[in-house]
């Protein structure tokens, strides 16, 4: 390459052709009828970009470049983006919100390989942030920020909804999720601080009210699949949108406001409690009593109680029964141990 | 060598050289290129022209990419560089991110 033969550009003649590539590239994102970029096009804009940084002082204009590269995104998000975004509300905001970050990975994919040169010296000796931080650095700033709370409330909504029983979107939903996740690049802290702790709170106020309807009028085994089957639906929900990190904090309000909060009550129910289906051998919902307690911090104490309780009277009442009886009844009481060692499995 | 699997690389006099395209991907430019979603249809002849690059040097390189994807596999050869050509070349491995 013949530098000495060089031309030196001059900013505002070099930064008008990147201007226009640029252009190119927000109408093809735009959808708006415009031809691909051709090998040459590329070649264009990364070389102009080259020579701007690599002429002489004065002439070296790699912090211009730098700033412009980061108005760039500036200037279209706050005049495109943003106001697409402001006028549209709940499932359409977020199909909206959806599409404007698919479109802003491409366009930092673009420009970033347009300024590549930037990366490669100038951000390495002034210690700044890579080129594809700072693009997606303005969206966060810019967007995100503004819009995150208004996000997150359409998402829980939805949430809400199918837990009622309706169809919702769920890819959409792990989309939205998604940009939670990967706006924190590498970090989980704004999907935890912007929308888990909100999602939380909201999935215990929700379980906290169903649940102090079904115990009033629910028997303990019904209470109980009715529990056994929101744990199995949250467990699913998490599987298909909710990041996989969310499951055990998600898992553990619900058998705290469903189990933990009405354990004594649901135990104690005077016709369908533990003591009734001890007493009538319901293997399967005992089963589930125990799968159920034992998920939550000291649950099976008071089910232990309850059970010793039970085996302790059984056992008098049998001994009882011997005392009372002739010693051919012997028999009878050997076929009663079995059906007690039958619960300890 | 398939049409899919070649790109063809043109200097500043307009000779042309047809390479694999694994051996044109070793420049990091040209790799973002080839790999940038959705601008070149499969079917289109990749083409890049560099203006700026001479013959003689778009040449070296090219010998330079076949070398490294050789060195890579382990076997261990000197590249030969003749001296007029060092600066040059330098200044076009820098463009080329190579």
């Amino acid at each position: 390459m013949a530098m000495n033969e060089r031309k030196t550009i001059d900013l505002e003649q070099g930064w008008e052709f990147m201007q226009k590539g640029i252009t190119k590239l927000k109408n093809i994102l735009e959808g708006l009828p415009e031809p691909q970029f051709s090998s040459e096009d590329y070649m264009m804009l990364y070389t102009t970009i080259y020579n701007m940084c690599t002429q002489k002082p004065p002439h070296d204009y790699s912090q211009q470049l730098y700033d412009k590269y980061r108005e760039s995104f500036e200037e279209y998000i706050t005049s495109t983006v943003l106001p697409s975004l402001r006028e549209k509300h709940d499932e359409f905001m977020l199909r909206e919100l959806v599409k404007r970050w698919a479109n802003h990975k491409v366009m930092v994919r673009w420009l970033s390989r347009f300024f590549h040169y930037l990366d490669r010296y100038f951000i390495a000796r002034r210690s700044l942030p890579p080129l594809n931080e700072v693009g997606l650095t303005c969206f966060r700033d810019l967007v995100y920020q503004e819009l995150n709370g208004k996000v997150r409330d359409a998402v829980i909504s939805l949430i809400d909804q199918e837990r009622e029983g309706e169809q919702i979107d769920r890819a959409l939903l792990k989309n939205v999720l998604d940009i939670f996740v990967e706006i924190g690049m590498g970090q989980m802290d704004y999907y935890e601080n912007d929308f888990e702790a909100a999602m939380l709170k909201d999935t215990a106020a929700y379980y906290s009210r169903k649940a102090s309807n079904w115990i009033l009028d629910d028997s303990c085994p019904d209470y109980m699949l009715k529990a056994e089957e929101c744990l199995k639906r949250e467990k699913d929900r998490v599987s298909h949108y909710l990041h996989s990190s969310s499951e055990p904090k998600l898992l553990e309000k619900v058998q705290h406001e469903l189990l933990s909060v009405y354990a004594t009550q649901l135990l104690e129910k005077e016709h369908s409690g533990c003591h009734a289906l001890l007493r009538d051998d319901k293997v399967e919902d005992l089963s589930r009593m125990f799968r159920l307690f034992s998920k939550i911090p000291r649950g099976l104490d008071p089910v232990s109680g309850i059970f010793k309780q039970h085996v302790t009277a059984e056992g008098t009442a049998l001994v009882k029964q011997a005392e009372d009886a002739a010693s051919n009844k012997k028999v009878g009481i050997l076929m009663t141990i079995p059906t007690l060692v039958n619960y300890l499995m | 060598m398939r049409k899919e699997d070649s790109v063809k690389l043109i200097s500043a006099e307009g000779f042309e050289f047809v390479i694999h395209k694994d051996a044109a991907m070793v420049s990091q430019i040209i790799s973002n290129m080839l790999t940038s979603p959705g601008s070149f249809a499969e079917t289109e002849h990749r083409e890049v022209t560099f203006p700026e690059i001479s013959t003689t040097i778009l040449e070296k390189i090219c010998q330079y990419f076949y070398w490294s994807l050789q060195y890579a596999n382990g076997k261990e050869t000197e590249f030969p560089i003749e001296p007029e050509l060092t600066l040059e070349l330098i200044m076009a491995a820098n463009y080329l991110d190579t």
